[in-house]
């Protein structure tokens, strides 16, 4: 795909992404039911769960494009995976700051050691090791490889942590746990998250996409002030 | 000086035996060391850029060139310690792979850093790397060395309570353990006394015995010069002049200035 | 593969024999460790909580900054005179200077971490029992997955401009499992639970301690590139 059309793709994915979310949270406010038990807070949900699973996929992303990257080593899996791993950061902090607001509203603290945040915190703690171990090396190039040794290892770090901190609240019951998901969701509830996490997607993928057609770009400009230097 | 006493793996005989009748023939006109289109960059740094080179057994190259021409990372990417960009290195007509430890077996390096143990004695390093290096007789090789270089006395003193010149002949020891038919030295007479020169000079001058091939970075000219049976001079990444040593006039400081005048 | 083992072994044998000429390691972890635990008895509310209570973590936390303290120093003496490029030129696979490093740093993390123990016996009174072989098989786990992560990593902070500050962010995150289970059994150790308990605890370790070590050995050749 040349790269006028990864731009063109990467501007139209982010503009229906965009309208999607609107229609999404259109739904949130003034469609879907309130919960009982919680109240209006629980709307919450309709921007925490898809942020999480959005920040999931940018990061396994940002992994496998690294892991290909140290392999072939072609500079645009580099940049793929910088893209990828730059939206995991921004969705994953979007979970994290939403987290910590519902969870006040709803069960009267800002941190409990729920395992999906707690893998969530960690994980953005990995990829900040990321970011800071690409952008301090002397040699560019080798700061993208020891960045992919990152990825990699903390995309393979997850399942262990995932099963560490759920066994570790098993053992440590939270005082009150209330599910907000799963298939005992009421139909429109269900359908609003189901939307929600389709808006999500599909703006990552378009954010990406114009990231990557960035990061493209930037290197095109290094090539060219190169040769206009020598 | 440096007997083929070690044994050398077979590799001669279990490498470069050649598939085709013919191609014996071939084999021996073929350059010990070749490369073509070697490229390196770092990030937007062009370090080499397009770096042909092709030696026969007993060829001495010498390369001269201001600092940052990028000589350094010629010699790595030669020693397989730097991954080109572009461009491929063969050895006996066999292209190589980044990471190919065979690579390593074949080709001995010196640098001006000595590569030694401060906290290991001489005789401690240099079997350290026999043991690395797989050779069969590490003791005999290891006492042998010692002897040529004088440091038999000093076998069990710690690197870091030899002298200068001293670590740089146990430096010049490792670097030669394995009896490598290729050797880069990389500005090895940097920080040298003028003693320790002199022993580089002679081992330098034994390292011609025509069965290996050489290729040497170096500032210091009329040394790099005598001992060179071909001299590229080196300058952003390529080279800008090579020939024989016998084109060369007989000034060849003023013919280098000149050169890299020229290019600038 | 007897050459491998074989050089594995040698270079393992260099390290050990360098640090026992310059103990520059084991004493400044040795020193790190009885000091914290002095700092944790006046850190430490006693009447309020018993030491087979919270030992376990402090266990934990304790071989964990040491470790890193340790493990820090690697690549420390091999930066001296060039002599890690030397190994680098040597017919030697990348995965078997890794398992030789990470071995190296195990021997020392472990003796650290066992003296660990001790300490909290000694200062605190802890009552380990019948249950101390399966304790150093606990940690001796746990030290195995700190260094596989921590010699890979230190060799990818030895080579930023940050150097060994960038550490700790880059493996605590990792080893948090690490710090879960080994905690958890630890601290059924203590309180004197029988071991079959701590069974699940184990073998998570075991497995990741595995996983840590074969992402090491792969990915360490893409780490020394230069």
């Amino acid at each position: 795909m040349s790269s006028k059309k990864i731009l063109l793709t990467g501007t139209v994915l982010a503009m229906i992404g965009l309208i999607w979310l609107g229609a999404v949270y259109w739904m949130s406010f003034f469609w879907v039911s309130t919960e009982v038990t919680q109240g209006i807070a629980q709307r919450i949900m309709y921007v925490h769960v898809p942020a999480a699973w959005t920040s999931f996929l940018a990061f396994g992303l940002a992994a496998l494009f690294s892991a290909v990257y140290l392999w072939l080593r072609d500079e645009r899996l580099d940049r793929a995976a910088v893209s990828a791993a730059e939206g995991g950061m921004v969705f994953a902090t979007i979970m994290l700051i939403t987290g910590p607001l519902w969870g006040k509203i709803a069960w009267g603290t800002y941190w409990t050691w729920e395992p999906r945040l707690t893998l969530t915190l960690l994980l953005w703690f990995i990829f900040l090791g990321y970011f800071l171990v690409r952008s301090s090396t002397e040699n560019p190039e080798k700061g993208k490889r020891h960045a992919a040794v990152v990825a990699i290892v903390g995309a393979l770090d997850i399942p262990f942590i995932h099963l560490s901190v759920i066994w570790f609240r098993s053992l440590h019951p939270e005082p009150v746990v209330i599910k907000p998901e799963g298939p005992t969701l009421p139909g429109d509830m269900l359908t609003t998250l189901l939307m929600s996490l389709g808006a999500f997607t599909v703006l990552f993928l378009g954010l990406f996409l114009l990231r990557y057609s960035l990061e493209n770009l930037r290197s095109e400009l290094d090539t060219r002030s190169r040769h206009t230097s020598v | 000086m440096w007997p083929g006493t070690q044994d050398w793996g077979g590799w001669l005989t279990s490498v470069s035996v050649p598939a085709h009748p013919e191609a014996d023939e071939k084999s021996s006109t073929n350059p010990v060391l070749r490369a073509q289109g070697l490229v390196r960059e770092y990030g937007s740094v062009i370090a080499v850029d397009g770096i042909d080179l092709s030696l026969a057994k007993g060829e001495f190259l010498t390369i001269f060139g201001p600092n940052g021409a990028g000589k350094t990372s010629l010699l790595a990417l030669l020693a397989g310690a730097l991954r080109p960009s572009r461009g491929q290195v063969w050895l006996r007509g066999e292209a190589l792979d980044f990471g190919e430890v065979e690579w390593h077996r074949r080709i001995g390096v010196l640098s001006h850093q000595t590569f030694l143990y401060g906290h290991l004695s001489a005789e401690e390093n240099l079997r350290f790397y026999g043991q690395l290096f797989g050779l069969s007789d590490v003791d005999d090789v290891v006492r042998d060395k010692l002897q040529h270089l004088g440091l038999q006395e000093r076998a069990a003193s710690l690197v870091r309570d030899l002298s200068h010149g001293m670590r740089q002949r146990l430096a010049l020891a490792r670097a030669l353990l394995h009896d490598p038919d290729i050797v880069l030295l990389d500005e090895p007479y940097t920080g040298l006394d003028p003693s320790a020169a002199l022993v580089l000079q002679g081992v330098l001058s034994d390292l011609r015995d025509g069965r290996r091939t050489v290729v040497m970075v170096t500032h210091n000219l009329s040394e790099g010069v005598a001992l060179a049976t071909t001299v590229a001079i080196m300058n952003c990444g390529r080279f800008v002049w090579q020939g024989k040593r016998a084109e060369l006039g007989n000034d060849f400081g003023q013919f280098y200035h000149g050169v890299i005048e020229g290019h600038g | 593969m007897r050459n491998y083992l074989k050089q594995v072994g040698t270079i393992l044998w260099k390290d050990l024999l360098v640090e026992f000429r310059t103990r520059e390691r084991l004493i400044t972890m040795g020193a790190f460790v009885v000091l914290v635990a002095i700092l944790f008895n006046y850190a430490t509310d006693w009447v309020r909580v018993s030491p087979e209570d919270i030992a376990s973590g402090l266990v934990w936390m304790t071989i964990m900054f040491a470790g890193l303290l340790g493990v820090g120093r690697t690549f420390h003496l091999e930066a001296e005179d060039g002599a890690f490029q030397g190994i680098l030129l040597s017919p030697v696979p990348k995965d078997a200077i890794f398992l030789a490093k990470a071995l190296a740093n195990f021997v020392f993390l472990y003796i650290v971490a066992l003296l660990v123990v001790a300490v909290f016996i000694f200062f605190f009174g802890l009552e380990v029992g019948s249950n101390f072989g399966m304790l150093t098989i606990v940690i001796g786990l746990g030290v195995l997955a700190f260094v596989a992560l921590g010699t890979l990593f230190t060799a990818v902070s030895t080579g930023t401009r940050m150097g060994d500050t960038l550490l700790p962010v880059l493996i605590f995150p990792l080893l948090a499992p690490v710090v879960i289970y080994g905690t958890t059994a630890t601290s059924q150790f203590f309180s004197g639970r029988p071991v079959t308990e701590a069974e699940g605890s184990i073998r998570m370790l075991a497995a990741f301690a595995l996983m840590a070590f074969f992402l090491g050995s792969w990915l360490f050749r893409f780490v020394v590139e230069d």
